[in-house]
């Protein structure tokens, strides 16, 4: 019998896991399971709105369910709807790339305040995650962001855009209407290290001076190389009539978060050592320092091709920690799939592989269902959007099992 | 004719458009490779090569594609027996970066004295038009035209 193959999360890393795996055993049977019951993860959810070249690349992993033969079982919880031990029972192989969404804390003082928001938490706000549904996220006049990434370069973008800048994306109007009751008026970007090794994509830098409404401010760019190369091209950007401020500052190492009852202000000392401190007032403090794994699913002690024990397998983020964009987790992908074929080269499978989990999960929702929650989101959507996700569980999954309207 | 198509990819866009319009020249005897696994030194004057690239950081080409720009620009080859066409992938979002690896690939096959056929062009990640629907007339136009030169040449 054929190989059958299970990949838990169906995220970029899961995906291209699939396409991997699919070149490499034509003949098996793979089968991808994802906790929400669309697929695409980091895509769907992490990437901005307003990049929807970068969401493009879906439509590679569309084709493996629509004509590579991977199966989706979505709705399908590991731990809550299937125990681990009974998924790798019905599958020769059993791949986690569950990705990495818990916002890093800072692990100073006053972090718990309200108005202290970290970037994933945020991102899946603006995206329309189902986790956020009940969620109504409020930012002030004064939004400080941390983080030296570009992570917190979308966080910037995204908050100093108005209405029109947001044509063609997938932002649901009910943020914009967020955004302009919040009217955030400055932005203040701050990171640790120097401007000469920050994280930044230069051209994510540079994407900024395409704003209409934000003028740009870099305050102490030291160092040399692309990222500060674009910081000084963008200095100075100074659209008429611009309603909102961007500050980038280098070099201060967060200590202490301050207010009564909300986030008031947040403190910082020069990373450098020379003891000069900055407070800099503010209403809400976007965290954008990274991201690690929940307490319940810790990552793995895997082999750099992505090997725990045999039949068991790690990739992604979840394997290797937040490193890498999308591309790396590709090339990630490829290895543990190589693996995976070299391991399977020599095995007789007689798991029941699809159908044995198709009877432990009765509930679990197919990729058709899928289908028709993306027509009704691509239809169903002003004419200055791509589309306008569905954000309440339920009403996901009453399309996907084709109850109520359509 | 035979048709050599390199592609250079680094989220594996390029990759499924260059399979895509394989199969779509099908009458043809096409031949896909990754750039990663092509050397200057096996240019063929025998095929005709279609060139489809993304472009990836600060308008850099896309990582599959980048040993071979190194190799191009140390080795200048002598390809003036070697007709080829590109086809770029890019995102307006990025406009000052847009479709460099296109631009870039081209520069170096003409300047290897490579003869091109056919426009270059570019599809845009963020319009509205699917990377086939460009690619793929594009692609039957330069195999026409191609076609018409080597019946002139003949």
């Amino acid at each position: 019998m054929m190989p059958s193959i299970a990949i838990v999360g169906a995220g970029p890393s899961g995906c291209y896991t699939a396409q991997a795996l699919g070149k490499a055993l034509p003949e098996a049977c793979i089968d991808i399971i994802d906790r929400l019951p669309v697929p695409y993860g980091l895509i769907r959810y992490g990437v901005a709105p307003d990049h929807q070249g970068t969401k493009a690349v879906t439509r590679q992993f569309e084709r493996l369910f629509e004509r590579g033969g991977v199966g989706f079982f979505g709705n399908v919880a590991l731990g809550r709807d299937i125990a681990l031990a009974d998924l790798r029972a019905q599958y020769d192989a059993v791949v986690l790339a569950t990705g990495l969404s818990q916002d890093r804390a800072l692990g100073i003082e006053g972090e718990d305040l309200p108005g202290v928001i970290g970037a994933g938490r945020i991102t899946r706000y603006w995206n329309d995650h189902p986790d956020t549904e009940n969620d109504a996220i409020g930012l002030g006049r004064k939004a400080v962001i941390i983080g030296n990434g570009n992570v917190a370069i979308d966080l910037v973008r995204i908050l100093a855009k108005v209405d029109g800048e947001f044509e063609g994306s997938d932002l649901g109007g009910h943020h914009l209407n967020g955004f302009r009751n919040a009217s955030v008026e400055s932005i203040d970007i701050i990171g640790r290290s120097p401007a000469g090794v920050a994280k930044f994509d230069p051209v994510m830098l540079r994407e900024l001076a395409k704003l209409t409404d934000a003028r740009i401010k870099v305050v102490s760019a030291a160092g040399e190389g692309k990222v500060v190369e674009a910081l000084a091209a963008i200095d100075g950007h100074d659209p008429q009539d611009a309603q909102k401020t961007i500050t980038f500052r280098f070099g201060w190492t967060p200590t202490r978060l301050a207010g009564e009852q909300q986030l008031q202000e947040a403190h910082f000392t020069a990373t450098d050592g020379s003891g000069e401190t900055l407070v800099l007032p503010c209403d809400s403090l976007l965290t954008a320092i990274g991201f690690a794994g929940s307490e319940d699913v810790p990552s793995p002690e895997a082999s750099e091709d992505g090997f725990i024990e045999p039949g068991l397998y790690a990739t992604g983020w979840f394997r290797r920690g937040p490193r890498g964009t999308i591309p790396e987790n590709r090339a990630d992908a490829q290895a543990v799939a190589a693996r995976i074929a070299a391991d399977l080269a020599s095995v007789r499978s007689a798991r029941p592989g699809r159908d044995g989990l198709a009877q432990l999960v009765p509930h679990a929702t197919d990729y058709h269902g899928w289908q028709r929650i993306d027509a009704a989101e691509r239809t169903d959507c002003p004419a200055d959007r791509c589309r306008i996700k569905i954000r309440g569980r339920n009403q996901m999954l009453d399309l996907a099992r084709q109850k109520g309207m359509q | 004719m035979k048709i050599a198509i390199l592609y250079g990819t680094e989220t594996g866009n390029a990759e499924m458009l260059a399979e895509d319009i394989a199969a779509h020249l099908a009458d043809h005897e096409v031949e896909v490779t990754n750039l990663s696994d092509f050397a200057p030194d096996a240019f063929d004057a025998d095929n005709f090569y279609i060139l489809v690239t993304s472009t990836y950081g600060d308008g850099d080409l896309p990582a599959s594609a980048i040993p071979f720009g190194e190799k191009m620009a140390d080795a200048q080859p002598d390809l003036s027996s070697i007709t080829f066409a590109v086809f770029g992938m890019g995102d307006s979002e990025y406009p000052e970066t847009y479709n460099f690896g296109g631009k870039r690939l081209e520069e170096l096959m003409t300047s290897a004295g490579a003869q091109q056929v056919g426009e270059r062009i570019t599809h845009d990640a963020s319009g509205s038009d699917m990377p086939e629907d460009l690619a793929l007339p594009w692609a039957e136009d330069v195999v026409r035209q191609m076609e018409a030169r080597r019946e002139e040449a003949a």
